[in-house]
């Protein structure tokens, strides 16, 4: 029997699994909300499609493309933002982005009121050591600003 | 000096006494030892390399060409010293056929631009599936340019070039320039140059090979490869970045017109006009990298030492050993089965992503590039997006390609 690899917590169990058996990948069928995000270095992909109830975020799917990090970081997202509203989104995508270049050893960026928590979005918190890997996390959340940039709120 | 060198060069391979040279490789990366698998993107540094540029940089240095004094003097020497160096290396009929670049790149991109100049609209360049962007985008832009047509030589499944296609794209006699990879970055295959330039020639055509890879494994001669432009980089060859070499035929040089006006390229100025100084001068315009051209001649100095031969020899060993090891590996595939391979060998593992592959070898680690390799017309020929790629170099040991394998199956079974 070997020894499990040595994964330096970046690949947490949640993120393998759901890059495995992601629960939101898929299509809509009649998207109200459409963006796509493309990294050019190593040519992952990934498209998310919305669908809105007012400005309540009500369905989200998206198709994806790419490393472990990125369709989890893609699925993960679909999940937390679902039944969010475009600003509490937004607000959840920018703690996202300041967790992953936060330095090691300072404090946990405190959310800004009213924004929700980032739950299970904390598992890519290791990618911090990893600055070549920090666009794959950040990929469905371009994508998912660029769905919401038509949105007048 | 080390003992391996002061007895001259060495046909048993001691690992042990090479590996000593290299500094880098006693570092540990996330607390294990460094098993750098990386050498085709760039090789590390011998003690010899590292400490002549610094010796250089602490007792003799000054600009070249242009000093009155001693110091610039023997600066000037060391510099063209090392296109001598260079020149014996490839076999250059002359030393002035040696042309110092930035790399292998700037290089292509030369010739691309002053053999381009001699070109005529409707005139072709041919270049093959697996080129690296660096012997693709400057003819594409020569082509925009110059409305010359770009034309591109399949390959075979396997990952060699298709000489029977190449023999069709040649067949009208359009074709001004045959450049082509002397060995590919990404599948390793070596290709058949001294065939390609009887063909090129036959169709009145000059052959260019881009050798950034294969002039750190096998001897070279520009000569016997009827080669008409020959390119590589110092940076893959242990020696320092900033520095390439395009080597080509006189007439060629001579004709061409220069690349980057400046100083040093000169033989008169004045505000009417300027006349050009002799080839390799003309090409070679500002202060150029002084210190990396002494750091290449040390690092040629130093191959040379260890032998060509005996790098050869031990880097196919490895090859052969590193494709049985892989090929115990479960749902690894090896990308192409060229005839000839040098020590590069790109890969996939079931659906892991090769960047997953690559941060976890890291983690244990390893080394490994993964990605595109700069050859993304490539990956769309191979129906991939990226591959990982293991590539061996003078210090690798087979103990390395172990971990590489151990781990690679380690990783297989987190993922799978």
């Amino acid at each position: 029997m070997t020894m499990p690899v040595d994964s330096g917590a970046l690949y947490d169990r949640l993120i393998v699994e759901r890059a495995r058996k992601p629960l939101f990948a898929g299509r809509l069928e009649n998207p109200e909300k459409i963006g796509e995000g493309k990294n050019p270095l190593c040519g992952d992909k990934t498209r998310v499609e919305l669908q809105l109830d007012q400005d309540h975020i009500s369905l989200v799917r998206h198709h994806t493309r790419g490393c472990a990090i990125c369709l989890a970081a893609a699925d993960l997202m679909a999940e937390r933002i679902t039944g969010l509203n475009i600003a509490q989104a937004e607000g959840v995508g920018r703690q996202f982005s300041a967790m992953l270049v936060e330095k090691d050893g300072q404090p946990a960026t405190s959310a800004t009121a009213g924004t929700p928590a980032l739950e299970q979005l904390e598992a890519f918190a290791p990618l911090r050591a990893h600055r070549a890997r920090i666009r794959c996390a950040e990929l469905p959340w371009v994508a998912l600003k660029e769905a919401l940039s038509h949105v007048d709120v | 000096m080390s003992a391996i060198l002061e007895k001259g060069p060495v046909h048993q391979f001691d690992s042990a006494a090479i590996r000593q040279q290299f500094p880098i490789l006693a570092q540990k990366v996330h607390d294990r030892p460094l098993v750098f698998l990386d050498s085709a993107a760039s090789a590390q540094k011998p003690n010899a390399v590292i400490d002549c540029m610094a010796d250089t940089m602490r007792t003799q240095y000054a600009n070249i060409h242009r000093g009155l004094h001693w110091m610039s003097e023997r600066t000037t020497e060391a510099y063209e010293g090392v296109r001598d160096q260079v020149a014996a290396f490839l076999n250059a009929p002359s030393r002035e056929e040696i042309v110092f670049t930035r790399n292998s790149t700037e290089a292509i991109n030369l010739v691309a631009y002053s053999f381009g100049a001699l070109l005529k609209p409707g005139q072709a360049v041919v270049i093959s599936e697996m080129e690296h962007h660096a012997n693709l985008v400057p003819w594409q832009m020569l082509r925009d340019r110059a409305g010359i047509e770009l034309r591109i030589a399949p390959i075979t499944d396997e990952g060699d070039l298709d000489l029977d296609a190449l023999q069709d794209i040649l067949s009208d006699g359009q074709v001004a320039l045959v450049a082509i990879t002397h060995m590919s970055n990404v599948l390793g295959s070596v290709t058949p140059a001294r065939q390609i330039a009887d063909m090129a020639h036959a169709a009145g055509a000059q052959v260019l090979f881009d050798g950034s890879q294969f002039v750190v494994h096998r001897k070279t001669d520009v000569q016997a490869l009827g080669a008409d432009f020959y390119t590589f980089t110092g940076h893959k060859l242990y020696g320092p970045t900033g520095i390439g070499i395009l080597w080509a035929r006189k007439a060629l040089l001579d004709a061409m017109p220069p690349f980057m006006g400046g100083g040093d390229m000169i033989s008169t100025v004045t505000f009417e006009r300027s006349t050009w100084a002799h080839v390799p001068h003309k090409f070679e315009a500002g202060t150029p990298a002084i210190i990396e051209a002494i750091g290449l001649g040390a690092a040629i100095s130093w191959v040379e030492k260890v032998g060509m031969e005996a790098i050869t020899a031990h880097e196919a060993a490895l090859t052969s050993y590193a494709l049985t090891r892989l090929a115990d590996v479960p749902g690894l595939k090896v990308i192409g089965a060229p005839k000839d391979r040098g020590g590069v060998i790109s890969f996939t593992m079931d659906d892991v992503h090769p960047h997953d592959i690559a941060t976890l070898l890291d983690r244990n680690g390893v080394a490994v590039r993964a990605g595109h390799h700069c050859a993304e017309p490539l990956m769309r020929r191979l129906g991939l997006t990226a591959t990982a790629r293991a590539s061996f170099g003078i210090y690798t040991v087979q103990e390395e390609i172990d971990v590489l394998a151990d781990t690679l199956v380690r990783i297989r079974n987190f993922f799978v």
